[in-house]
C-alpha cells in the first residue's frame, strides 16, 4: 500500500506528561449533567417557522399523483414543496465510495417519481407551528401505485426485482481482491472452517435525534446552519457544492450534541432542503426530527452476511482466510459513505486482525433493497468484520481442540512491525500481551470449573472473547493505507492571556465524548500551565478551527495532535521570553506546573503567568526580533496508519426457560497508546460495549415481507438499559504510538467493534452441551429457547476435511 | 409526533366531568396520560376533548375497607408501589406495581388510567382478573360495580359506557397466596407474558384459586383449566409442574416480532410453575 509523504504539520512537540494520563474530570459534566447544555432543539430563532416532513407510508411504489393545494391553503402554512420543487434547485446527492466496482447513486432531497423506502420524504411544509405543520401534512393528496418490494439482500443478488431504478442489477458496489497461495492454502489445508454471520439491521439511536436550522439573510446573502453534524465542515462544502452559497457566506453551527455514532456523520436531504426553504420564506426554519423519523429515516446501520473461512495446518495455524461479505445497502449510497461502509471495510480491514495469517482473499458486494440507506455506525465494518472473524476464532478452537485462549495465543501476530498479506502495515500493538492478559483476568480454570458445577445444577453460564485491531485516528495515511485517497487534517489554536491562561479552539465538533477535557490536557501538557488554567472550545462553528469530521476515532489523535502543535508554537514564545528573563539559554529552560525554570538549577524560575504578562505589557523583558503574538493556529495529520489493540471476554448466563440473556460480568483489556484520561478511556469502552451488546441480543430494525418497518418507537426497537449493563473490569496497556502527539491512539469504536463476537462466544459456549452453534445476530429470547429446548437444527462447527 | 388539535378542559368535580363526557362522544377521559398522550403524539387517537381528572376531588386515596383495599382512579403507581397498606393486605399489588414502566412513568401513570386502558399487556388488568377486582364506575346515571370478569372484554376495552368514569377499584384481601410473575427482557419493557395467581390455602390444599395472563395474549384472560387443577391440590412442585402444562396446552397466545405463539407458549408455562411455586414458597 502507498503511504503519504512526511509533512511539516505531522510532526508534533515532545513534552513532560502532567496532567496527560490522569483522571480528569470532565469539564464538561457539571454543564451537561444539570441540564445546562443547549442543544438544537434549545435554539429560538426570532421569527422561526417549523418544517414537518411527509414521509412514505410504502417500501416501493410510483408516484402516480401529488397535489400540494390542501396543503398550502392550510392553516398557518407559509410554503409546502414536493420532489419537483425541490429538484428544480439540486437533483439530489450522490453516493459513490473510490473504490473498485462501486455504482452510484443520487437521492433526490424530495422523492419524484419512486419511493423506494419506508420513511423517505416526499413533501416538506413551512409552517407557524410543529403542530400546523403536521396538521398540513396529513391533508397531502398523493396517489401511488405499488411496485414489489425487494427485502432480503440475497433475493437482491440473485436479481429477484430491482429495488432502485437506478442500480439495475441492484448491485451498488462488488469487488474483490487476492494475496498470496489463497487456492493453494485452501487445497492443502488439514482441515477447514468455515461460516456464515449475519449482523442484523440497527440504529445508532442517539438519544438526541437529528435536527437543523436554517437561517439565510437576503441582504447580506449569509446562511447559516445549525445541525448537530459530526461535520460541520464537510457539510459546509457541501451547501456550496451543491446548492451554491457561497462558502465565505456559509456558516454552520453545531450546539451540544447527544451523541451520533456516526450516524450525524452524513449529509442528508433535511440538511439540504432547510437552507433552501429559509431562502424561500425569508424566515428562520427549524426541523426537529421526531424518534419515529430517526428510527426510520436517520441512516441505518450493520445489516450483512460475512462468510469467512480459515484454512488450518495441521497445528492449527491458519495458513489462509477467505472473506466474503454482502450488504444490504437500503435504497440509496447514504452520501458520503456509500454502502460500501459495510461490507467493504469489513472485508479490506478485519479478516487477519491480530492473527499471522499469510495469504487472504476477499469478496464484497452490497445490494440496493427497498430499506432505509445504510450508513455508518461506530467501527463501521469492523463490527460485522471482527463479528465473523472472531467467532470463527473461538470455531477452529474447538475444531482444533485448543482453549479459545490457547487458539489465538498459537496464531497471533509474533513481532511488530507487521505486514499483513494486503500490505497493510501494523507498527505496534500488544496483541499477544491482550491474550495472556485477559487470560489471567478472567481466571479461565476457576471458570471452567464454575460453568461445571452450575451445569450440573441445569444453569447455563458461558465465556466469550473478542480480540480487536481498530484502524485508529482516521488521517491520510490511514486512509491510504486501505487503499483509499481521502485526505484529512485539522487545526486548533492555542492563545495565551495575559494572566498564563489558555484558550483552545478545535475544529471538531463534540457529542459527549469530553474533547474539551481531553483537549486541556493536550494543551496544558505543552504549554506547562494547570489543567484548569485551560479552556477548549470544540467547534461550535465553522468560522473557527477546521476539522474533518469527529469520526473513525480520530478526535484524541487529530484533534489531540493539532492541539499540541499550536500550543508547542506558544511555548516556544514563553520559552524564548523565560530565557530573556531568566538570563539563560532557550534550550535549557522547561516549562512545567505552570513555571519556566532552568534546567539543574530549579531555583532560578519564574511563573509563566509572569511571563505572558511580561509579553503583553513589557516590551523590556522581549528577546531581539520577538513577536509578542501568543496565538498560534497549526494543523496536524498524522504520519503513518496507526492501530490500537484490545480485547473483551464476557461471561453471561442463559435462562432456559425464556431465552434471556444475563450480562454478569465483562473483562476489557485496551490498549490505545498513551491513554490521556483514563475516565475517558473506560467510559468509551462501557458506552461501546454495551452498544455491542444491543446489537447483539435487544436490538432489530424489523421489517415485514412488504418492506414495512416494525420498529418505529422505542417499545419495539429495544435499546440497551443500565439494568442489562454488566459490571467491567478494566485494564490499560499503553504502546504509544511512535507518530502521534505524546504517542496517542484513538479508541472510540472499539467497544461495539468487538462486543457483539463476545456476546456471541459467550452465548454459543453457553449452549454447548446443547450441541447447537448461533451465527446470526440478534440473540432473541426466541431463538435461545429454541435453541435450549433442542428445536434448533443441528448446527455443529462445519468443519469440513479438504 | 405532535397531536391533532384538541380542546382541554380540567373539572372541579365528577358531576362537570361526567357533563362534559355525555355531551361529546369524541371527548375522552386523561389521567395520567402516560398511555393516551402517545397516542395522541402519534395521531392514533383523536379524541375532541381531554377532561383532566387531576381537580376531581375524591379519587386520590387508599382505603382498608372490610375485606378489600379500595384504591381511586387517580392513586399513581408509585403511589401503590410504596403502600404500607397495599404491602400488608394485598401484597400482588406491590409486586405488580415494580413491574410498571420505569419509575418516571410511576410517578405519574395512574392505577384507574391504566385500568380502564385495558391493556392486554398492562400489570392492572392480570392482577386484577386475577385477584377479582370490583371496578366502580359513576355515570350520569349513577354508581355501578364490575366484576373484573366482566370489565376486560377485550384488547383495550373494557365494558364501561364512553360517557362513565372509573373512580374506584375494590382489590380482595381475602386470598391467602399471591405470585406475579412478569418475563420483560428488559426492566420497564412491555412483559412478553404476564401471569397472577391467587389461592385460598387450608391444610395444605388449595381451595380456591384464581390465574390469569396477560400480555402473551390478546386481551387478559384466566386460565381457568389451570384453576381447576389447583382446586383441590397441594401448593407443590408436582402441582407446578403439571399447572404449566396444563397451561401451555390450554393458552391461546399472540404473534409478533418480540415471540411467536409457540415461544409465548411456553413462556407463559413457565410463568405459571414458576408463581405456583411461589404461592407454595409465600404465605
Amino acid at each position: 500500500m502507498k503511504t503519504v509523504e512526511k509533512h511539516q504539520h505531522m510532526d508534533t512537540p515532545e513534552i513532560a506528561a502532567r496532567s496527560v494520563g490522569a483522571r480528569v474530570l470532565r469539564s464538561e459534566d457539571p454543564r451537561l449533567l444539570s441540564g445546562r447544555g443547549q442543544f438544537i432543539a434549545d435554539i429560538e430563532l426570532p421569527g422561526q417557522l417549523h418544517v414537518a416532513f411527509v414521509r412514505s407510508p410504502v417500501a416501493h411504489a410510483r408516484i402516480t399523483h401529488i397535489d400540494l393545494s390542501a396543503v398550502r391553503d392550510a392553516e398557518g402554512v407559509h410554503l409546502a414543496w414536493s420532489g419537483a420543487d425541490a429538484a428544480q434547485f439540486c437533483e439530489g446527492l450522490v453516493g459513490e465510495f473510490a473504490v473498485e466496482g462501486c455504482n452510484p447513486t443520487t437521492m433526490p432531497l424530495l422523492a419524484t417519481d419512486e419511493v423506494l423506502y419506508v420513511g423517505e420524504p416526499i413533501a416538506v411544509v413551512v409552517a407557524e407551528t410543529r403542530y400546523a405543520a403536521e396538521d398540513a401534512c396529513e391533508l397531502l393528496d398523493w396517489d401511488f401505485e405499488e411496485l414489489p418490494a425487494v427485502v432480503n439482500a440475497d433475493a437482491a443478488a440473485a436479481g429477484v426485482g430491482v429495488a432502485n431504478p437506478q442500480l439495475p442489477d441492484n448491485f451498488g458496489l462488488r469487488g474483490g481482491a487476492s494475496f498470496g497461495d489463497v487456492a493453494g492454502a485452501f487445497e492443502q489445508a488439514h482441515q477447514i472452517v468455515e461460516g456464515r454471520f449475519y449482523t442484523c439491521r440497527v440504529s445508532a439511536a442517539p438519544m438526541e435525534t437529528r435536527g437543523v436550522i436554517a437561517d439565510y439573510e437576503w441582504a447580506s446573502k449569509s446562511l447559516r446552519v445549525w445541525s448537530n453534524t459530526q461535520m460541520p465542515h464537510f457539510l459546509r462544502y457541501m451547501l456550496t457544492a451543491y446548492l451554491g452559497f457561497p462558502e465565505q457566506n456559509v456558516e454552520v453551527i453545531t450546539p451540544d450534541t447527544g451523541g451520533g455514532f456516526g450516524q450525524k456523520a452524513h449529509v442528508y436531504p433535511e440538511e439540504m432542503l432547510l437552507p433552501l426553504l429559509a431562502r424561500e420564506v425569508d424566515r428562520p426554519v427549524k426541523w426537529i426530527e421526531d424518534r419515529r423519523e430517526n428510527l426510520m429515516a436517520g441512516a441505518h446501520a450493520h445489516e450483512q452476511y460475512v462468510d469467512i473461512a480459515y484454512a488450518l495446518d495441521a497445528t492449527g495455524k491458519i495458513t489462509a482466510v477467505r472473506t466474503h461479505a454482502l450488504g444490504d445497502g437500503g435504497a440509496y449510497h447514504a452520501p458520503p459513505w456509500s454502502m460500501a461502509v459495510e461490507p467493504w471495510c469489513a472485508v479490506v480491514m478485519t479478516p487477519t486482525g491480530l492473527y499471522d495469517a499469510p495469504a487472504a482473499e476477499y469478496t464484497y458486494a452490497a445490494v440496493a433493497t427497498n430499506k432505509t440507506p445504510v450508513g455508518a455506525y461506530r467501527g463501521v465494518g469492523y463490527m460485522a468484520g471482527t463479528f465473523a472473524r472472531e467467532c470463527l476464532a473461538d470455531e477452529a478452537a474447538r475444531a482444533t481442540g485448543m482453549s479459545p485462549f490457547e487458539f489465538r495465543r498459537h496464531n497471533v501476530v509474533p513481532e511488530f512491525p507487521w505486514t499483513n498479506p494486503q500490505g497493510i502495515v501494523y507498527d505496534e500493538g500488544s496483541w499477544r500481551e491482550s491474550i495472556d492478559v485477559l487470560e489471567s483476568m478472567v481466571d479461565y480454570p476457576a471458570f471452567l470449573q464454575r460453568q461445571a458445577e452450575l451445569r450440573a445444577q441445569g444453569r447455563y453460564i458461558g465465556l466469550g472473547l473478542s480480540f480487536f485491531v481498530e484502524s485508529s485516528g482516521e488521517s491520510t495515511a490511514g486512509s491510504q493505507e486501505h487503499g483509499l485517497g481521502d485526505v484529512y487534517h485539522d487545526t486548533a489554536t492555542v492563545r495565551l492571556s495575559p494572566n498564563g491562561t489558555a484558550h483552545v479552539t478545535i475544529g471538531l465538533s463534540a457529542q459527549g465524548q469530553g474533547l474539551a477535557t481531553t483537549m486541556a490536557q493536550m494543551a496544558a501538557d505543552t504549554l506547562g500551565v494547570r489543567v484548569e488554567d485551560v479552556i477548549v472550545e470544540t467547534a461550535r462553528s465553522t468560522s473557527h478551527a477546521y476539522g474533518s469530521g469527529t469520526i473513525g476515532s480520530r478526535g484524541a489523535v487529530i484533534a489531540g495532535g493539532a492541539v499540541s502543535r499550536a500550543a508547542g508554537v506558544v511555548r516556544e514564545k514563553i520559552r524564548a521570553v523565560a530565557a530573556n528573563l531568566l538570563e539563560a539559554a532557550v534550550d535549557d529552560v522547561d516549562l512545567v506546573d505552570g513555571n519556566a525554570s532552568v534546567k539543574g538549577a530549579p531555583d532560578t524560575s519564574i511563573s509563566i503567568a509572569e511571563v505572558a504578562t511580561a509579553i503583553y505589557f513589557d516590551m523590556s523583558s522581549w528577546p531581539e526580533d520577538f513577536d509578542p503574538v501568543l496565538e498560534a493556529t497549526q494543523a496536524y495529520d498524522t504520519a503513518r496508519a496507526m492501530f490500537s489493540n484490545g480485547a473483551h471476554a464476557m461471561v453471561v448466563e442463559l435462562d432456559p426457560e425464556t431465552g434471556f440473556v444475563r450480562f454478569e460480568k465483562v473483562f476489557s483489556v485496551e490498549d490505545c497508546g498513551t491513554v490521556i484520561n483514563p475516565n475517558i478511556v473506560e467510559g468509551q469502552i462501557r458506552g461501546g460495549v454495551v452498544q455491542g451488546i444491543g446489537a447483539s441480543v435487544f436490538e432489530e430494525l424489523a421489517y415485514d415481507e412488504s418492506g414495512q418497518l416494525l420498529t418505529t418507537t422505542f417499545l419495539d426497537y429495544g435499546i440497551p438499559t443500565m439494568d442489562v449493563s454488566p459490571p467491567f473490569e478494566i485494564h490499560h496497556i499503553e504502546t504509544p504510538s511512535k507518530h502521534s502527539a505524546s504517542g496517542v491512539k484513538g479508541m472510540g469504536e472499539s467497544g461495539l467493534i468487538a462486543a457483539p463476537a463476545a456476546v456471541l462466544n459467550a452465548v454459543n459456549d453457553a449452549l454447548t452441551p446443547f450441541g447447537v452453534v448461533l451465527r446470526e445476530l440478534p440473540l432473541s429470547p426466541e431463538k435461545i429457547r429454541a435453541a435450549m429446548s433442542g428445536a434448533t437444527e443441528s448446527a455443529a462447527p462445519q468443519v469440513v476435511a479438504p | 409526533m405532535k397531536a391533532a388539535k384538541f380542546k382541554y378542559v380540567a373539572p372541579r368535580s365528577l358531576e362537570e366531568a361526567l357533563g362534559h363526557l355525555g355531551s361529546d362522544p369524541d371527548a375522552k377521559v386523561l389521567s395520567g396520560g402516560q398511555s393516551l398522550m402517545p397516542l395522541l403524539a402519534m395521531r392514533l387517537a383523536a379524541p375532541s376533548v381531554l377532561v383532566d381528572l387531576q381537580h376531581v376531588p375524591g379519587l386520590n386515596a387508599i382505603e382498608d375497607i372490610d375485606n378489600a383495599v379500595r384504591i381511586g382512579a387517580r392513586v399513581t403507581h408509585r403511589a401503590v408501589e410504596h403502600s404500607e397498606l397495599v404491602a400488608r393486605r394485598v401484597p400482588i399489588l406491590s409486586l405488580a406495581a415494580r413491574h410498571i414502566a420505569h419509575p418516571q412513568i410511576r410517578s405519574r401513570g395512574t392505577f384507574g388510567g391504566s385500568t380502564a386502558h385495558a391493556d392486554p399487556s398492562g400489570e392492572w388488568p392480570t392482577v386484577l382478573l386475577a385477584v377479582g377486582a370490583t371496578m366502580h364506575l359513576q355515570g350520569a346515571a349513577g354508581r355501578r360495580d364490575v366484576h373484573a370478569d366482566d370489565f376486560f372484554v377485550g384488547p383495550f376495552t373494557s365494558s364501561m359506557e364512553p360517557a362513565e368514569i372509573l373512580t374506584q377499584v375494590s382489590v380482595p384481601a381475602t386470598w391467602d397466596r399471591w405470585s406475579f410473575q412478569e418475563a420483560a427482557v428488559k426492566a420497564g419493557d412491555y412483559g412478553l407474558a404476564l401471569v397472577a395467581a391467587v389461592a385460598s390455602v387450608e391444610n395444605d390444599t388449595i381451595t380456591d384459586a384464581r390465574v390469569s395472563v396477560g400480555a402473551a395474549v390478546g386481551s387478559v384472560t384466566r386460565l381457568r383449566e389451570v384453576e381447576q387443577l389447583l382446586i383441590g391440590a397441594a401448593p407443590d412442585l408436582n402441582t407446578a409442574e403439571r399447572a404449566a402444562r396444563v397451561a401451555t396446552d390450554s393458552v391461546k397466545p399472540i404473534s409478533d416480532i418480540h415471540g411467536s405463539s409457540d415461544y409465548r407458549r411456553n413462556l407463559v408455562g413457565s410463568l405459571v410453575k414458576r408463581a405456583i411455586v411461589e404461592l407454595k414458597n409465600g404465605a
